[in-house]
Protein backbone atom coordinates (compact mmCIF):
# COMPACT_ATOMS: atom_id res chain seq x y z
CA UNK A 1 0.00 0.00 0.00
CA UNK A 2 2.41 2.99 -1.33
CA UNK A 3 1.39 6.80 -0.85
CA UNK A 4 -0.21 8.45 -4.32
CA UNK A 5 -0.69 11.95 -4.18
CA UNK A 6 -4.55 13.47 -4.26
CA UNK A 7 -6.17 16.40 -4.66
CA UNK A 8 -9.76 16.92 -4.41
CA UNK A 9 -12.53 18.49 -1.86
CA UNK A 10 -12.81 21.76 -3.69
CA UNK A 11 -16.22 21.78 -4.63
CA UNK A 12 -17.36 19.95 -1.43
CA UNK A 13 -15.76 22.85 1.02
CA UNK A 14 -16.83 25.25 -1.23
CA UNK A 15 -20.43 23.51 -0.99
CA UNK A 16 -20.11 22.96 2.62
CA UNK A 17 -19.58 26.76 3.55
CA UNK A 18 -22.34 27.48 0.82
CA UNK A 19 -24.92 25.77 3.45
CA UNK A 20 -23.49 27.33 6.04
CA UNK A 21 -24.33 30.69 4.92
CA UNK A 22 -27.54 29.93 3.30
CA UNK A 23 -28.65 27.99 6.63
CA UNK A 24 -27.66 31.46 8.40
CA UNK A 25 -29.58 33.23 6.09
CA UNK A 26 -32.57 30.87 6.25
CA UNK A 27 -32.72 30.34 9.85
CA UNK A 28 -36.51 30.41 9.75
CA UNK A 29 -35.84 33.33 12.60
CA UNK A 30 -35.53 37.23 12.01
CA UNK A 31 -32.58 38.63 11.43
CA UNK A 32 -30.37 38.72 13.85
CA UNK A 33 -29.26 42.46 14.50
CA UNK A 34 -25.78 43.21 16.23
CA UNK A 35 -27.58 45.73 19.03
CA UNK A 36 -29.67 42.15 20.09
CA UNK A 37 -25.85 40.89 20.35
CA UNK A 38 -24.34 44.20 22.44
CA UNK A 39 -26.88 45.06 24.13
CA UNK A 40 -29.33 41.61 25.30
CA UNK A 41 -25.92 39.42 25.21
CA UNK A 42 -23.67 41.27 27.16
CA UNK A 43 -21.33 38.77 28.39
CA UNK A 44 -20.84 37.21 25.70
CA UNK A 45 -20.26 40.13 23.44
CA UNK A 46 -17.34 41.13 26.37
CA UNK A 47 -16.04 38.07 26.66
CA UNK A 48 -15.18 37.19 22.61
CA UNK A 49 -13.94 40.87 22.77
CA UNK A 50 -11.50 39.69 25.97
CA UNK A 51 -10.66 36.88 24.48
CA UNK A 52 -9.97 37.93 20.91
CA UNK A 53 -8.36 41.14 22.47
CA UNK A 54 -9.78 43.86 20.65
CA UNK A 55 -12.40 46.07 22.24
CA UNK A 56 -14.59 46.68 18.69
CA UNK A 57 -17.66 45.90 20.40
CA UNK A 58 -19.80 45.93 17.08
CA UNK A 59 -17.61 44.03 15.08
CA UNK A 60 -17.29 41.30 18.61
CA UNK A 61 -21.25 41.15 17.12
CA UNK A 62 -20.52 40.80 13.87
CA UNK A 63 -18.15 37.54 14.92
CA UNK A 64 -20.81 36.19 16.78
CA UNK A 65 -23.42 36.18 14.35
CA UNK A 66 -21.20 35.19 11.79
CA UNK A 67 -19.73 31.83 14.12
CA UNK A 68 -23.28 31.39 14.82
CA UNK A 69 -22.50 31.89 18.81
CA UNK A 70 -19.19 29.73 18.71
CA UNK A 71 -17.38 31.36 21.57
CA UNK A 72 -13.95 30.78 20.29
CA UNK A 73 -14.61 30.85 16.56
CA UNK A 74 -15.72 34.44 16.70
CA UNK A 75 -12.73 35.32 19.09
CA UNK A 76 -10.55 33.91 16.20
CA UNK A 77 -12.66 35.92 13.66
CA UNK A 78 -11.94 38.82 15.75
CA UNK A 79 -8.72 38.07 16.18
CA UNK A 80 -7.59 37.84 12.63
CA UNK A 81 -9.11 40.56 11.83
CA UNK A 82 -7.40 42.71 13.98
CA UNK A 83 -4.07 41.30 12.57
CA UNK A 84 -5.22 42.90 9.11
CA UNK A 85 -5.31 46.47 10.84
CA UNK A 86 -2.81 48.64 10.78
CA UNK A 87 -1.31 49.62 14.51
CA UNK A 88 -2.35 53.42 14.40
CA UNK A 89 -1.18 54.99 17.74
CA UNK A 90 -0.48 54.03 21.37
CA UNK A 91 -3.25 55.42 23.74
CA UNK A 92 -2.84 56.84 26.87
CA UNK A 93 -1.74 54.23 29.21
CA UNK A 94 -4.90 54.12 31.89
CA UNK A 95 -4.37 53.83 36.15
CA UNK A 96 -6.60 51.18 37.64
CA UNK A 97 -7.74 54.02 40.27
CA UNK A 98 -9.45 55.42 37.13
CA UNK A 99 -11.89 52.79 36.71
CA UNK A 100 -15.48 54.47 37.09
CA UNK A 101 -17.27 51.55 38.96
CA UNK A 102 -20.65 50.47 37.92
CA UNK A 103 -20.13 47.70 40.56
CA UNK A 104 -17.84 47.64 43.03
CA UNK A 105 -17.86 44.52 46.11
CA UNK A 106 -15.24 44.01 49.02
CA UNK A 107 -15.86 40.39 49.97
CA UNK A 108 -13.00 40.80 52.10
CA UNK A 109 -14.30 44.05 54.46
CA UNK A 110 -17.32 44.98 55.34
CA UNK A 111 -16.37 48.89 56.42
CA UNK A 112 -14.34 50.02 53.71
CA UNK A 113 -14.17 53.70 52.43
CA UNK A 114 -16.82 53.96 49.41
CA UNK A 115 -20.06 52.19 48.80
CA UNK A 116 -20.47 48.37 48.66
CA UNK A 117 -22.60 48.43 45.10
CA UNK A 118 -23.97 45.54 44.18
CA UNK A 119 -24.60 46.87 40.42
CA UNK A 120 -26.36 44.47 38.06
CA UNK A 121 -26.07 41.15 39.59
CA UNK A 122 -27.86 38.21 40.28
CA UNK A 123 -25.30 36.74 42.44
CA UNK A 124 -27.68 37.07 46.01
CA UNK A 125 -30.80 35.25 43.66
CA UNK A 126 -31.69 31.72 43.19
CA UNK A 127 -31.00 30.31 39.87
CA UNK A 128 -34.48 29.60 37.97
CA UNK A 129 -35.52 29.52 35.19
CA UNK A 130 -37.79 31.91 33.67
CA UNK A 131 -40.85 30.10 32.38
CA UNK A 132 -42.88 33.67 31.98
CA UNK A 133 -45.38 34.14 29.01
CA UNK A 134 -43.58 35.44 26.18
CA UNK A 135 -45.76 38.03 24.90
CA UNK A 136 -45.88 39.12 28.68
CA UNK A 137 -42.03 39.65 28.42
CA UNK A 138 -42.41 41.52 25.41
CA UNK A 139 -44.84 43.79 26.56
CA UNK A 140 -43.01 44.59 29.93
CA UNK A 141 -39.98 45.15 27.66
CA UNK A 142 -41.85 47.78 26.23
CA UNK A 143 -42.87 49.42 29.60
CA UNK A 144 -39.86 49.05 30.66
CA UNK A 145 -38.08 50.72 27.88
CA UNK A 146 -41.18 53.85 27.89
CA UNK A 147 -40.05 54.59 31.61
CA UNK A 148 -36.50 54.49 31.43
CA UNK A 149 -37.02 57.33 28.71
CA UNK A 150 -39.66 58.84 30.62
CA UNK A 151 -37.13 59.30 33.90
CA UNK A 152 -35.19 62.37 34.33
CA UNK A 153 -32.07 62.79 36.63
CA UNK A 154 -33.16 63.54 39.74
CA UNK A 155 -36.35 62.00 40.15
CA UNK A 156 -34.63 59.60 42.57
CA UNK A 157 -34.05 61.27 45.62
CA UNK A 158 -31.49 59.54 47.15
CA UNK A 159 -27.59 59.90 47.27
CA UNK A 160 -24.72 58.56 48.53
CA UNK A 161 -22.29 60.98 50.19
CA UNK A 162 -23.97 63.99 47.79
CA UNK A 163 -22.33 62.45 44.95
CA UNK A 164 -24.56 62.70 41.67
CA UNK A 165 -22.31 60.20 39.88
CA UNK A 166 -20.30 56.89 40.91
CA UNK A 167 -17.43 57.78 43.41
CA UNK A 168 -13.85 56.33 42.86
CA UNK A 169 -13.25 54.74 46.08
CA UNK A 170 -10.00 54.20 47.66
CA UNK A 171 -9.18 50.32 47.21
CA UNK A 172 -8.51 47.89 50.01
CA UNK A 173 -4.55 47.47 49.12
CA UNK A 174 -4.21 50.79 49.49
CA UNK A 175 -6.20 50.72 52.84
CA UNK A 176 -4.19 47.75 53.63
CA UNK A 177 -1.09 49.43 52.45
CA UNK A 178 -2.08 52.25 54.96
CA UNK A 179 -2.19 50.17 58.10
CA UNK A 180 0.99 48.48 57.31
CA UNK A 181 -0.73 45.04 56.57
CA UNK A 182 0.37 44.55 53.30
CA UNK A 183 3.56 43.98 51.84
CA UNK A 184 4.60 46.64 49.50
CA UNK A 185 6.12 46.08 46.07
CA UNK A 186 5.12 49.30 44.07
CA UNK A 187 8.34 49.78 41.63
CA UNK A 188 9.70 52.93 41.75
CA UNK A 189 11.06 52.03 37.36
CA UNK A 190 8.35 52.39 35.11
CA UNK A 191 9.43 49.15 32.77
CA UNK A 192 8.30 49.25 28.82
CA UNK A 193 5.31 46.58 28.77
CA UNK A 194 5.86 43.64 26.85
CA UNK A 195 3.34 43.68 23.70
CA UNK A 196 2.35 40.18 23.59
CA UNK A 197 0.95 40.50 20.33
CA UNK A 198 4.68 40.96 18.64
CA UNK A 199 6.71 39.01 21.11
CA UNK A 200 6.41 34.96 21.56
CA UNK A 201 5.65 34.58 25.34
CA UNK A 202 7.91 31.94 27.28
CA UNK A 203 8.59 31.37 30.90
CA UNK A 204 10.17 34.33 32.42
CA UNK A 205 9.30 36.63 30.27
CA UNK A 206 8.21 38.96 32.78
CA UNK A 207 5.23 40.17 34.76
CA UNK A 208 3.31 42.25 32.23
CA UNK A 209 3.34 39.85 29.35
CA UNK A 210 2.07 37.24 32.08
CA UNK A 211 -0.75 39.66 32.95
CA UNK A 212 -1.72 40.52 29.13
CA UNK A 213 -1.71 36.98 28.15
CA UNK A 214 -4.19 35.99 31.26
CA UNK A 215 -6.33 39.12 30.04
CA UNK A 216 -6.19 37.51 26.43
CA UNK A 217 -6.63 33.92 27.99
CA UNK A 218 -10.32 31.80 27.60
CA UNK A 219 -12.04 31.96 30.59
CA UNK A 220 -12.38 28.34 30.43
CA UNK A 221 -8.83 27.33 30.33
CA UNK A 222 -7.95 30.41 33.28
CA UNK A 223 -11.17 28.94 35.88
CA UNK A 224 -9.88 25.49 34.97
CA UNK A 225 -6.47 26.05 35.78
CA UNK A 226 -7.73 27.82 38.68
CA UNK A 227 -9.67 25.25 39.90
CA UNK A 228 -6.91 22.26 39.32
CA UNK A 229 -4.68 24.18 41.66
CA UNK A 230 -7.57 24.34 44.53
CA UNK A 231 -8.61 21.64 44.89
CA UNK A 232 -7.16 19.60 41.74
CA UNK A 233 -3.27 17.69 41.55
CA UNK A 234 -1.45 20.73 41.38
CA UNK A 235 -1.90 22.26 44.54
CA UNK A 236 -0.15 25.82 43.86
CA UNK A 237 -3.00 27.97 45.34
CA UNK A 238 -4.52 28.73 48.79
CA UNK A 239 -7.93 29.68 48.84
CA UNK A 240 -7.54 33.70 49.05
CA UNK A 241 -9.92 36.20 50.06
CA UNK A 242 -11.52 38.87 47.81
CA UNK A 243 -10.90 42.40 47.94
CA UNK A 244 -11.62 44.53 45.29
CA UNK A 245 -14.57 43.28 42.71
CA UNK A 246 -15.06 45.77 40.30
CA UNK A 247 -16.97 46.33 36.87
CA UNK A 248 -16.41 50.11 35.87
CA UNK A 249 -15.41 52.31 32.79
CA UNK A 250 -11.70 53.08 32.11
CA UNK A 251 -11.24 56.14 30.26
CA UNK A 252 -9.61 55.55 26.33
CA UNK A 253 -7.47 58.91 25.41
CA UNK A 254 -5.08 59.75 22.83
CA UNK A 255 -2.32 62.87 22.51
CA UNK A 256 -3.70 65.66 20.74
CA UNK A 257 -1.60 65.80 17.82
CA UNK A 258 -1.29 69.76 18.24
CA UNK A 259 -1.07 70.31 21.61
CA UNK A 260 0.24 67.24 22.68
CA UNK A 261 -2.73 66.93 25.92
CA UNK A 262 -4.78 64.06 26.71
CA UNK A 263 -8.19 64.01 24.39
CA UNK A 264 -10.93 61.53 26.17
CA UNK A 265 -12.53 59.97 23.20
CA UNK A 266 -14.49 56.85 24.72
CA UNK A 267 -14.48 54.58 27.46
CA UNK A 268 -14.13 50.29 28.27
CA UNK A 269 -15.42 48.22 30.30
CA UNK A 270 -13.20 45.94 32.59
CA UNK A 271 -13.49 43.54 35.46
CA UNK A 272 -11.06 44.21 38.28
CA UNK A 273 -10.24 41.71 40.93
CA UNK A 274 -7.68 42.32 44.21
CA UNK A 275 -6.90 38.56 45.67
CA UNK A 276 -5.84 39.14 48.96
CA UNK A 277 -3.40 35.98 50.12
CA UNK A 278 -2.13 35.36 53.70
CA UNK A 279 1.74 34.87 53.43
CA UNK A 280 2.09 31.81 55.55
CA UNK A 281 6.08 30.75 53.87
CA UNK A 282 8.69 30.23 56.11
CA UNK A 283 10.94 33.20 53.82
CA UNK A 284 7.89 35.59 53.65
CA UNK A 285 6.69 38.53 55.87
CA UNK A 286 3.94 36.56 57.79
CA UNK A 287 2.96 39.61 59.47
CA UNK A 288 1.53 40.97 56.28
CA UNK A 289 -0.70 40.25 53.12
CA UNK A 290 0.05 39.98 49.81
CA UNK A 291 -2.29 40.60 46.97
CA UNK A 292 -2.46 39.66 43.72
CA UNK A 293 -4.55 41.25 40.38
CA UNK A 294 -6.93 40.85 37.89
CA UNK A 295 -7.79 42.82 34.93
CA UNK A 296 -9.59 41.98 32.24
CA UNK A 297 -11.91 43.64 29.15
CA UNK A 298 -15.50 43.44 29.85
CA UNK A 299 -17.26 42.19 32.11
CA UNK A 300 -16.05 38.65 33.07
CA UNK A 301 -16.24 38.20 37.13
CA UNK A 302 -14.62 34.66 37.24
CA UNK A 303 -11.90 35.17 34.65
CA UNK A 304 -10.73 38.32 36.82
CA UNK A 305 -11.13 36.60 39.95
CA UNK A 306 -8.95 32.88 38.37
CA UNK A 307 -6.34 35.69 36.96
CA UNK A 308 -6.00 37.66 40.63
CA UNK A 309 -5.30 34.15 42.66
CA UNK A 310 -2.89 32.82 39.52
CA UNK A 311 -0.86 36.60 39.81
CA UNK A 312 -0.15 35.66 43.63
CA UNK A 313 0.43 32.18 43.12
CA UNK A 314 2.86 33.00 40.23
CA UNK A 315 4.54 35.30 42.28
CA UNK A 316 4.63 32.87 45.29
CA UNK A 317 5.93 30.29 43.40
CA UNK A 318 8.49 31.97 41.66
CA UNK A 319 8.62 29.70 38.28
CA UNK A 320 9.72 26.81 40.32
CA UNK A 321 6.62 24.71 39.28
CA UNK A 322 5.73 24.61 35.81
CA UNK A 323 2.52 26.75 37.12
CA UNK A 324 3.73 29.76 34.82
CA UNK A 325 4.67 27.71 31.75
CA UNK A 326 0.60 26.41 32.34
CA UNK A 327 -0.56 30.20 32.40
CA UNK A 328 1.54 31.09 29.41
CA UNK A 329 1.20 28.44 27.34
CA UNK A 330 -1.85 26.03 27.64
CA UNK A 331 -4.79 28.87 28.53
CA UNK A 332 -4.78 31.04 24.85
CA UNK A 333 -7.94 29.73 23.19
CA UNK A 334 -7.11 30.05 20.28
CA UNK A 335 -3.86 28.04 20.64
CA UNK A 336 -5.93 25.27 22.62
CA UNK A 337 -8.56 25.14 20.31
CA UNK A 338 -6.18 24.90 16.79
CA UNK A 339 -4.17 22.41 17.43
CA UNK A 340 -7.24 20.66 19.12
CA UNK A 341 -9.17 21.07 15.52
CA UNK A 342 -6.57 20.52 13.30
CA UNK A 343 -7.07 16.89 14.41
CA UNK A 344 -10.08 17.14 12.00
CA UNK A 345 -8.31 17.87 9.21
CA UNK A 346 -7.05 14.85 6.87
CA UNK A 347 -4.43 12.56 8.10
CA UNK A 348 -4.26 10.11 5.69
CA UNK A 349 -0.73 10.31 4.74
CA UNK A 350 -0.11 9.81 8.82
CA UNK A 351 -2.20 7.53 9.33
CA UNK A 352 -1.19 5.41 6.51
CA UNK A 353 2.31 5.88 7.39
CA UNK A 354 1.31 4.34 10.97
CA UNK A 355 -1.04 1.21 9.71
CA UNK A 356 2.50 0.54 7.69
CA UNK A 357 4.31 0.23 10.61
CA UNK A 358 1.96 -2.07 12.01
CA UNK A 359 1.91 -4.32 9.03
CA UNK A 360 5.62 -4.28 9.16
CA UNK A 361 5.60 -5.05 12.30
CA UNK A 362 3.49 -7.73 11.87
CA UNK A 363 5.40 -9.25 9.08
CA UNK A 364 9.30 -8.79 11.11
CA UNK A 365 7.16 -10.69 13.89
CA UNK A 366 5.93 -13.62 11.60
CA UNK A 367 9.51 -13.77 10.01
CA UNK A 368 11.12 -13.88 13.40
CA UNK A 369 7.88 -17.00 14.93
CA UNK A 370 8.90 -18.57 11.54
CA UNK A 371 12.57 -18.36 12.24
CA UNK A 372 12.18 -19.65 15.94
CA UNK A 373 10.32 -22.94 14.52
CA UNK A 374 12.99 -23.40 12.26
CA UNK A 375 15.79 -22.95 15.35
CA UNK A 376 13.43 -24.98 17.40
CA UNK A 377 12.91 -28.10 15.51
CA UNK A 378 16.55 -27.71 14.41
CA UNK A 379 18.77 -30.04 16.72
CA UNK A 380 17.18 -32.76 14.89
CA UNK A 381 18.78 -31.83 11.92
CA UNK A 382 21.89 -29.13 12.93
CA UNK A 383 22.76 -29.84 17.12
CA UNK A 384 24.70 -26.25 16.86
CA UNK A 385 21.46 -24.13 16.75
CA UNK A 386 20.17 -23.70 20.70
CA UNK A 387 22.76 -21.62 21.44
CA UNK A 388 21.17 -18.71 19.03
CA UNK A 389 17.38 -18.60 19.85
CA UNK A 390 15.36 -15.60 20.54
CA UNK A 391 14.63 -16.24 24.25
CA UNK A 392 11.01 -15.42 24.24
CA UNK A 393 10.62 -18.01 21.96
CA UNK A 394 9.43 -21.19 24.04
CA UNK A 395 8.75 -24.79 23.62
CA UNK A 396 4.41 -23.94 24.24
CA UNK A 397 4.18 -21.80 20.97
CA UNK A 398 5.76 -24.02 18.21
CA UNK A 399 3.15 -25.18 16.21
CA UNK A 400 2.92 -28.15 14.53
CA UNK B 1 -6.98 66.65 30.31
CA UNK B 2 -9.92 64.94 30.69
CA UNK B 3 -13.21 66.34 29.64
CA UNK B 4 -14.77 68.57 32.21
CA UNK B 5 -18.08 68.19 33.13
CA UNK B 6 -18.68 71.23 35.34
CA UNK B 7 -20.47 74.30 33.54
CA UNK B 8 -18.89 76.25 31.03
CA UNK B 9 -19.48 78.37 27.81
CA UNK B 10 -18.97 76.63 24.58
CA UNK B 11 -16.81 79.48 23.30
CA UNK B 12 -13.64 78.53 25.76
CA UNK B 13 -13.69 74.93 24.91
CA UNK B 14 -10.13 73.79 24.89
CA UNK B 15 -8.68 72.02 21.97
CA UNK B 16 -8.99 68.87 23.67
CA UNK B 17 -12.61 69.36 24.69
CA UNK B 18 -13.37 69.91 21.22
CA UNK B 19 -11.99 66.96 20.21
CA UNK B 20 -13.09 64.98 22.95
CA UNK B 21 -16.43 65.83 21.97
CA UNK B 22 -16.28 65.66 18.37
CA UNK B 23 -15.19 61.60 18.76
CA UNK B 24 -18.19 61.02 21.44
CA UNK B 25 -21.13 62.83 19.48
CA UNK B 26 -23.35 60.24 17.06
CA UNK B 27 -22.51 60.14 13.81
CA UNK B 28 -25.49 61.67 12.23
CA UNK B 29 -25.41 65.67 13.53
CA UNK B 30 -21.45 65.38 13.09
CA UNK B 31 -21.99 63.84 9.20
CA UNK B 32 -25.09 66.71 8.73
CA UNK B 33 -22.69 69.66 10.08
CA UNK B 34 -19.61 68.56 8.11
CA UNK B 35 -21.61 68.62 5.16
CA UNK B 36 -23.29 72.38 5.46
CA UNK B 37 -19.47 72.96 6.13
CA UNK B 38 -18.44 71.69 3.08
CA UNK B 39 -21.18 73.29 0.83
CA UNK B 40 -20.19 76.88 2.32
CA UNK B 41 -16.50 76.22 2.31
CA UNK B 42 -15.06 74.33 -1.25
CA UNK B 43 -11.50 74.20 0.09
CA UNK B 44 -11.39 70.73 1.77
CA UNK B 45 -8.41 68.60 1.27
CA UNK B 46 -7.56 65.45 3.23
CA UNK B 47 -4.51 64.76 4.72
CA UNK B 48 -5.09 61.42 5.82
CA UNK B 49 -7.22 58.81 5.97
CA UNK B 50 -10.00 57.99 7.15
CA UNK B 51 -8.17 54.88 8.42
CA UNK B 52 -9.30 51.93 10.51
CA UNK B 53 -6.77 50.45 12.75
CA UNK B 54 -6.22 49.68 16.47
CA UNK B 55 -4.19 51.26 18.71
CA UNK B 56 -2.68 49.83 22.25
CA UNK B 57 -4.62 49.97 25.62
CA UNK B 58 -2.09 49.41 28.56
CA UNK B 59 -3.33 49.78 32.01
CA UNK B 60 -0.89 50.70 35.20
CA UNK B 61 -1.79 48.09 37.69
CA UNK B 62 -1.62 48.63 41.41
CA UNK B 63 0.44 45.92 42.66
CA UNK B 64 3.56 46.45 41.66
CA UNK B 65 2.34 50.17 39.52
CA UNK B 66 3.54 48.42 36.13
CA UNK B 67 1.95 48.87 32.90
CA UNK B 68 0.70 45.75 30.88
CA UNK B 69 -1.26 45.72 27.67
CA UNK B 70 -4.64 44.95 28.70
CA UNK B 71 -6.92 44.76 24.98
CA UNK B 72 -6.54 46.70 21.96
CA UNK B 73 -8.99 49.29 20.74
CA UNK B 74 -10.64 49.68 17.21
CA UNK B 75 -10.04 53.57 16.43
CA UNK B 76 -10.94 55.57 13.23
CA UNK B 77 -8.02 58.41 12.55
CA UNK B 78 -8.47 61.65 10.02
CA UNK B 79 -6.54 64.60 9.30
CA UNK B 80 -7.98 67.38 7.18
CA UNK B 81 -7.41 70.61 6.01
CA UNK B 82 -9.63 73.40 5.60
CA UNK B 83 -9.07 76.81 3.74
CA UNK B 84 -5.60 76.64 5.32
CA UNK B 85 -6.81 75.39 8.64
CA UNK B 86 -6.32 72.20 10.20
CA UNK B 87 -8.68 69.14 11.41
CA UNK B 88 -7.87 66.61 13.64
CA UNK B 89 -10.09 63.24 14.35
CA UNK B 90 -9.59 60.11 16.55
CA UNK B 91 -13.26 57.89 17.09
CA UNK B 92 -13.97 54.74 18.65
CA UNK B 93 -14.91 51.72 16.16
CA UNK B 94 -14.93 52.10 12.68
CA UNK B 95 -16.33 54.67 11.73
CA UNK B 96 -15.18 56.63 8.50
CA UNK B 97 -17.97 58.74 8.11
CA UNK B 98 -17.85 60.36 11.32
CA UNK B 99 -14.22 60.44 12.08
CA UNK B 100 -14.40 62.45 8.48
CA UNK B 101 -16.70 65.05 9.78
CA UNK B 102 -15.34 64.87 13.20
CA UNK B 103 -11.85 66.18 11.41
CA UNK B 104 -13.69 68.60 8.99
CA UNK B 105 -15.83 69.98 12.25
CA UNK B 106 -12.63 70.25 14.19
CA UNK B 107 -11.14 72.47 11.25
CA UNK B 108 -14.29 74.79 11.29
CA UNK B 109 -13.55 75.53 14.57
CA UNK B 110 -9.68 76.19 14.23
CA UNK B 111 -10.13 78.59 11.11
CA UNK B 112 -13.57 80.60 13.55
CA UNK B 113 -15.56 79.60 10.02
CA UNK B 114 -18.91 80.38 9.52
CA UNK B 115 -20.60 77.13 11.30
CA UNK B 116 -18.38 77.03 14.08
CA UNK B 117 -20.36 78.16 16.63
CA UNK B 118 -22.88 74.96 15.89
CA UNK B 119 -19.91 72.77 16.29
CA UNK B 120 -19.62 74.11 19.69
CA UNK B 121 -23.31 74.06 20.00
CA UNK B 122 -23.05 70.39 19.13
CA UNK B 123 -20.23 69.82 21.54
CA UNK B 124 -22.14 71.39 24.58
CA UNK B 125 -25.45 69.14 23.65
CA UNK B 126 -22.97 66.20 24.25
CA UNK B 127 -21.95 67.38 27.06
CA UNK B 128 -25.07 68.07 28.79
CA UNK B 129 -26.23 64.60 27.35
CA UNK B 130 -23.21 62.66 28.68
CA UNK B 131 -23.81 64.83 32.27
CA UNK B 132 -27.49 63.77 31.78
CA UNK B 133 -26.36 59.72 30.97
CA UNK B 134 -24.03 59.44 33.85
CA UNK B 135 -26.65 61.05 36.09
CA UNK B 136 -29.33 58.67 35.31
CA UNK B 137 -27.24 55.83 35.58
CA UNK B 138 -25.94 56.77 39.12
CA UNK B 139 -29.70 56.74 40.11
CA UNK B 140 -30.36 53.47 38.85
CA UNK B 141 -27.32 51.96 40.71
CA UNK B 142 -28.01 54.02 43.89
CA UNK B 143 -30.48 51.42 45.15
CA UNK B 144 -28.02 48.73 45.00
CA UNK B 145 -25.64 50.05 48.08
CA UNK B 146 -25.66 47.93 50.75
CA UNK B 147 -26.61 49.52 53.93
CA UNK B 148 -25.51 47.04 56.64
CA UNK B 149 -27.79 47.07 60.04
CA UNK B 150 -25.74 45.62 62.98
CA UNK B 151 -27.83 42.99 64.91
CA UNK B 152 -28.20 42.98 68.66
CA UNK B 153 -25.82 40.48 70.41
Amino acid sequence: MGYVAARGGTEAIAAAEELVCRSRLQAGASWLELDQLTERLRYLNDRVMGEGGLWAPLLAARAIRQAEGDVIEAAHLLRAHRSTLPRLCELIPADADELRPLRRIVPAFREVPGPQLLGRTLDYTGRLLDLGDEDQARAAAAAATAAAAARHPGDDPDEYDGATEPPFPERLLDVLRRTDLAVDRRRGDDPEPTDISQVAVRPGIGRSAVLSVMARAETGALVNLWYRNILGPDNHLHEVTLGEVRHGELPIRVSHPRTGNPVLIGHLRATEVEAIEDLDGADEDRTRFDVGYGLVAGHNERKAIAMANLDIALHRDRSDSGLEQAVLMTTDGLDASGFLEHLKLPHYVTFRSMIERKQAMRTDRARNERKGRRQHTAPAVAPAAPATQPAAVAVGEVTP
Amino acid sequence: MPIREDRHTPEVLAEEELAGYLALAATEPLHALADAIIASSPGLRVLAGPTVGTARYDVREPVEAIRFGLVEVLITNAEVELEGSHGWATRLGDDRVGTLSAAICDAEVQRNGPLADSVRALCELVRTDLAEQHARRWAELLPTVVHFEELDR
